[in-house]
């Protein structure tokens, strides 16, 4: 199996407050990893790590056998191998939704125009969303908008997804339905890192599921694993709240 | 109709237009063989220097002038100025010389060289018509009007004391004597044949004093520079004064009514009329006003675009050096910045900026420090997750901003970039104390003729009025088109 993601004792402090305490961490090509844990614990802000949205303090990022954090490696060129999905869609508001789909690859000279049209249609397709092709992102429902942005991320052809918290901002009633297509993204093979409170999904789709807290990976295993027979007290008082509600 | 299809049908064939028009009179005279001067004069000091009613301007300065490039076979250009400022430009550089009633006095002979003395002069003290002033004894705790640097001021100034009176001061003769005719002011110096000549046509003030202080007229150059220049003037002076063309020239004005020059009353007293009469003046102030509005909003949103943008991207540098450049010219007024272009920089660098140049650069800087703000606070309003998202697909910082970032924060400021295009419509106007005969100007050059302040000033204000919303509509279509 081919290493996809591999973190070595990484750090992120703001200012005198440490976030990241130390994180080791291996993603597998296909594997879908979630990461679960109290706010403030540091997950999202490792999620954004990963793709230098956030600039480490200290440690290693090796991304499909490049180093991440030397100033040689071309970042922009790394971040098209990684799509990435926000908490707040982060859609493109002055471009249509085929425009933002459509964007990236015609932008960075991926495809000329009639074909990047034609794999974002068939995106949409794939999010169930291509009758919104010419719609602006501001006549979407919020479930809309972020199956518009997994489109949108999924364009410049990835191997790798983030997704940070992309249900949290949404009404219960559509989370359904961007759950469903990250389920499928997960069943065709795509590696992913997901950060959610969406129990269900984590137990569901992972392969793995990993526990933040404090700034530290806590406890890591199987769904079963962690959700049956949680090890760290801190991962057990968490679950249990979430759990048991 | 996209903002790039706008940009190339519409505002780049108008600047190409723009910028041939402004510069391409620049130079007619270069190939002549003639040597070539600049010189500046008043724009109103009648009988010396005044427009008739074709614009042309006459005037005993004038005609000397004239007279003496013919015999001595030399080419100038006038350029007509308020004189405080002409008599800086001088000494900075930017002017040859100017013929413009200069008084010869002792510290004047310090800073500039005289050609011979070409007209006496004395110093009177006039009131209004129905004033009860009758010396200067009467002044005690008064306020007087003063004309900025001219001589009559200096005198004034030497005997404030001794009379206890008060100054204010003026850069323009008529606006000057209005103020003490209807009474903000109860009395001005001036120089006697000049007052005498506005009051034989028709300025409601009176003489009171005998003239004083009684010196001479010079043509001044810089001191120590364009010896030939003065050489000229003094020989060609010699042979006007010989053959009589001198005293030809003194008789015309002096004994003429100034209405032989600026038209009749009749044609004053409409507002049509006068519109009628001094169409091609106002064309022309309206066309400079209107070229250096459109010129100076370009350059200063290209200016405002850059220094918004640097003070945005993420380099502590970029970020001083937009910082300071707005800080500077945000914070001074406009009309210092334009007199610091056209007056201080020549003197430093010793070469000379045409009006037209340094009028632009005074707006591009100053309007452009402004717009640099607002760009920079409709960018940062921007929410920083367009960023995010747009990196995160792998387009660089400045693909991101082009496409993203910056179409979003161009559509929160063009209310902002509107009202600084009026305001800029409206600041072109500072730039007539530079001797840029703009549509205020052109308004001030021919009150200086004709007297009809309320209405020529009237027919000024409708035109910019009718500028402005013609400049708002544009701009709302403008903005219209590129929302498609």
């Amino acid at each position: 199996m081919t290493v996809k993601v591999s973190v070595k004792d990484l750090h992120k402090s703001y200012g005198d407050n440490e976030v990241l305490k130390g994180i080791n961490l291996d993603v597998q090509e296909n594997e879908v990893v979630v990461m679960i844990g109290p706010s403030g614990s540091g997950k999202s802000t490792f999620l954004r790590t990963l793709n230098k949205l956030e600039e480490p303090t200290s440690g290693e990022i090796t991304i499909n056998g490049s180093n991440l954090l030397d100033p040689k490696t071309n970042l922009n060129k790394i971040r098209e191998n990684i799509g990435m999905v926000f908490q707040h869609f982060n859609l493109f508001p002055h471009l249509t939704v085929l425009q933002n789909v459509m964007l990236a690859p015609t932008e960075l000279k991926k495809a000329d125009s009639s074909e990047a049209k034609k794999e974002a249609l068939d995106l949409l397709d794939q999010v169930g969303l291509r009758e919104k092709a010419d719609a602006m992102p501001a006549q979407l429902s919020g479930g809309q908008k972020q199956r518009v942005a997994i489109a949108r991320a999924l364009a410049m052809k990835p191997s790798i997804m983030l997704f940070d918290e992309p249900t949290s901002a949404l009404d219960p009633e559509m989370v359904g339905d961007v759950l469903a297509v990250m389920k499928d993204l997960a069943e065709k093979g795509m590696t992913m890192i997901v950060v959610t409170h969406e129990m269900g999904f984590a137990k569901q789709v992972a392969d793995r599921v990993v526990f933040f807290a404090d700034g530290y990976i806590r406890e890591q295993g199987t769904p079963q694993e962690v959700f049956d027979n949680p090890q760290d007290p801190r991962a057990k008082d968490f679950l249990d709240k979430v759990l048991n509600v | 109709m996209n903002a790039r299809v706008l940009l190339k049908k519409i505002f780049f064939p108008l600047i190409v237009i723009l910028i041939l028009f402004s510069f391409s009179s620049a130079d007619a005279h270069a190939a002549n063989k003639q040597a070539h001067y600049t010189i500046t004069t008043d724009t109103t000091y009648p009988p010396f220097e005044l427009q008739n009613k074709n614009g042309k301007y006459v005037g005993i300065d004038i005609e000397i002038l004239n007279a003496i490039a013919k015999k001595e076979n030399f080419t100038y250009k006038l350029v007509p100025m308020s004189f405080n400022s002409g008599a800086q430009a001088v000494l900075s550089g930017q002017f040859d010389g100017i013929m413009a009633g200069m008084a010869i006095t002792p510290e004047r002979r310090k800073v500039y060289d005289f050609g011979t003395p070409y007209y006496k002069t004395g110093v009177i003290v006039a009131v209004a018509k129905n004033s009860k002033i009758k010396s200067l004894a009467d002044l005690k705790d008064k306020k007087v009007a003063l004309k900025t640097g001219t001589g009559a001021a200096a005198y004034a100034l030497s005997i404030k004391k001794k009379y206890g009176f008060k100054v204010t001061y003026f850069n323009d003769s008529n606006t000057m004597y209005n103020d003490v005719a209807i009474g903000n002011t109860v009395a001005t110096f001036e120089d006697d044949p000049v007052m005498k000549y506005a009051i034989k046509n028709g300025t409601k003030l009176k003489i009171i004093t005998k003239p004083a202080n009684s010196g001479y007229y010079g043509f001044g150059v810089k001191k120590g520079q364009n010896k030939e220049l003065i050489r000229r003037f003094n020989s060609g002076f010699a042979k006007i004064k010989a053959d009589g063309t001198y005293n030809k020239i003194v008789k015309k004005y002096l004994g003429a009514s100034q209405s032989e020059f600026s038209g009749s009353a009749k044609t004053n007293n409409s507002i049509w009329g006068l519109v009628k009469q001094n169409k091609d003046q106002f064309l022309s102030g309206l066309l400079k006003t209107i070229q250096l509005t459109i010129l100076g909003i370009i350059f200063a949103t290209i200016l405002g675009v850059i220094l918004g943008l640097l003070a945005i991207v993420p380099n502590k540098l970029c970020q001083a050096i937009s910082g300071i450049i707005v800080y500077i010219f945000r914070g001074l007024p406009l009309l210092v910045l334009a007199f610091f272009i056209y007056i201080g920089i020549p003197s430093l660098t010793g070469h000379k900026l045409p009006a037209m140049f340094a009028g632009l650069l005074t707006l591009t800087l100053n309007e452009g420090a402004y717009i640099a703000a607002f760009v920079a606070g409709g960018l940062k309003a921007v929410d920083n997750g367009q960023m995010e998202a747009a990196r995160s697909l792998g387009l660089s910082y400045w693909q991101a901003m082009r496409r993203i970032v910056m179409p979003q924060g161009f559509r929160i400021i063009v209310p902002s970039f509107i009202n600084q295009f009026i305001i800029t419509l409206k600041d072109t106007s500072i730039l007539s104390a530079i001797g840029i005969i703009e549509l205020t100007q052109t308004g001030t050059v021919i009150i200086s003729r004709n007297m009809q302040g309320f209405r020529i000033w009237f027919i000024v204000a409708i035109m910019y009025l009718v500028m402005i919303t013609l400049l708002t509509f544009f701009a709302n279509w403008a903005n219209k088109k590129l929302k498609h």
